[in-house]
């Protein structure tokens, strides 16, 4: 009986603690909530969950191809209003750093692309001072 | 005690459970069967990471509309067809071909005709047993009415979306390859016959040239499966000719510090590098012809 007892708490204790772990980031819903946020005009193409495992996890990537002549709108959503230190930053098919959301002093909860060159794209999340290093974000285009 | 173990393996049993209604596995095996293939010899990250690069065939459709080109639905597939694609292979990529046309249909507010791909979606969906990440009743709700475009094409992108993620993570990423190949193909078709009849649309000639970048990604996806599956291999058989006319394409990239300005809170960048397609017109002929001749093909 004891050892069944022992057995089933652990299992319980890992399984509540898995739970409690995605309960903390809910990032693919704040990512499919961030739809509202696109601009007006521009149309849905993915949604990227930014999950930074509570700081576990410092950098997250997508990419995707961008097309000259297009607008791309990148928006970052949090539970709260403002960015939550979760850094937007773009980087080119050679990997030079095109832009990032982290200026003029503030972080911007969005930034918007006019492509002039198509080409591969990497969009990274990094986190500078994140309470919650959990976030949403979208990304829209418009010609 | 024992049926308190019992109760524990339930437990866990449900705890375990995903959120979405998962086909059975019964009729998830059968629908697989038939695409079972050894592991490819490279990581499934570096496989979802090349698949998500690859375009929405949306800003091929918002780009035809935006440049005033007519709907023309006599260059889709035909809705009816979906009872000639007899295995899953066939079925998957004539699925990406449906949700292109869907797209174009859709950006062009052509509701009845959207209605059509929607059902054809459906069934082939359905017999892949993915048809469950597929909002019909939503979409077709949305469908009828033209004021819902921007929900509706969302609606549609994102279960796309879904339908790629769980094939990904199921481990049947060649089927999620097979579904965005056909989805490429028929905006890349869409795009070279539009192109044909606007010979002096230097945009859409040069959206054409600028393929080749997708054409490459395709091709080495379908190469991670080509020695483990007959299926993969021959389709990237089919497409090597395309492959090779898009090889003669030239992009030349000049690289410019981007500059920005922040407008009513939002950052905005403007690209000041350049891409540049260099292309013939006999090469741009060529590249169209292996496009209508696979797409043929694969379509019956």
């Amino acid at each position: 009986m004891k050892k069944v007892f022992v057995t089933f708490s652990f299992l319980a204790f890992f399984l509540f603690a898995g739970n409690v772990a995605n309960a903390q980031c809910s990032a693919s819903e704040l990512a499919d909530n961030c739809i509202t946020q696109l601009g007006d005009g521009f149309n849905f193409v993915k949604s990227f969950p930014v999950d930074g495992e509570g700081g576990g996890k410092n950098k997250i990537e997508y990419s995707y191809v961008f097309a000259k002549g297009t607008e791309y709108s990148i928006n970052l959503c949090t539970d709260g209003d403002t960015a939550d230190g979760i850094v937007v930053s773009l980087y080119d098919s050679n990997r030079r750093k095109l832009t990032t959301n982290a200026a003029n002093g503030k972080i911007f909860k969005g930034l918007r692309y006019n492509c002039n060159s198509t080409g591969i794209y990497y969009i990274t999340f990094t986190f500078d001072g994140s309470s919650t290093h959990c976030g949403g974000s979208v990304l829209g285009f418009k010609r | 005690m024992r049926k308190f173990s019992l109760s524990a393996i339930l437990l866990v049993s449900l705890w375990a459970c995903e959120t979405h209604q998962a086909p059975s596995a019964e009729a998830y095996q059968a629908a697989l069967d038939s695409t079972r293939v050894a592991k490819p010899e490279i990581s499934q990250e570096v496989i979802t990471d090349i698949l998500q690069q690859i375009p929405s065939p949306l800003e091929i459709s918002v780009l035809l509309k935006e440049s005033g080109t007519a709907y023309n639905q006599a260059m889709l597939n035909d809705p009816q067809k979906t009872s000639v694609y007899n295995t899953n292979y066939e079925k998957a990529i004539n699925l990406g071909i449906y949700g292109t046309d869907l797209g174009y249909t859709n950006i062009y507010e052509q509701n009845q005709d959207a209605i059509f791909y929607l059902n054809s979606i459906k069934e082939l969906a359905d017999e892949l047993s993915i048809g469950q990440f597929f909002d019909f009743g939503t979409i077709k709700r949305l469908a009828t009415n033209s004021s819902n475009l921007d929900s509706l094409l969302y609606l549609t992108t994102k279960n796309f979306n879904n339908i790629n993620a769980f094939l990904q993570d199921q481990k049947r990423s060649n089927l999620s390859i097979l579904i965005l190949t056909g989805g490429w193909l028929e905006a890349l078709h869409i795009t070279c016959q539009v192109a044909e009849k606007n010979p002096n649309n230097k945009v859409l000639i040069e959206r054409i040239g600028e393929q080749k970048m997708i054409m490459d990604n395709i091709m080495l996806l379908l190469s991670f499966y080509s020695e483990s599956n007959s299926s993969m291999a021959a389709y990237m058989k089919e497409l090597q000719p395309l492959a090779d006319a898009f090889g003669k394409v030239e992009i030349v990239h000049t690289y410019a510090e981007p500059t920005f300005v922040e407008v009513d809170g939002m950052l905005v960048v403007q690209d000041n590098s350049t891409s540049e397609v260099i292309m013939s017109p006999e090469n741009l002929k060529e590249i169209a012809s292996h496009t209508q001749s696979i797409r043929k093909n694969i379509i019956k």
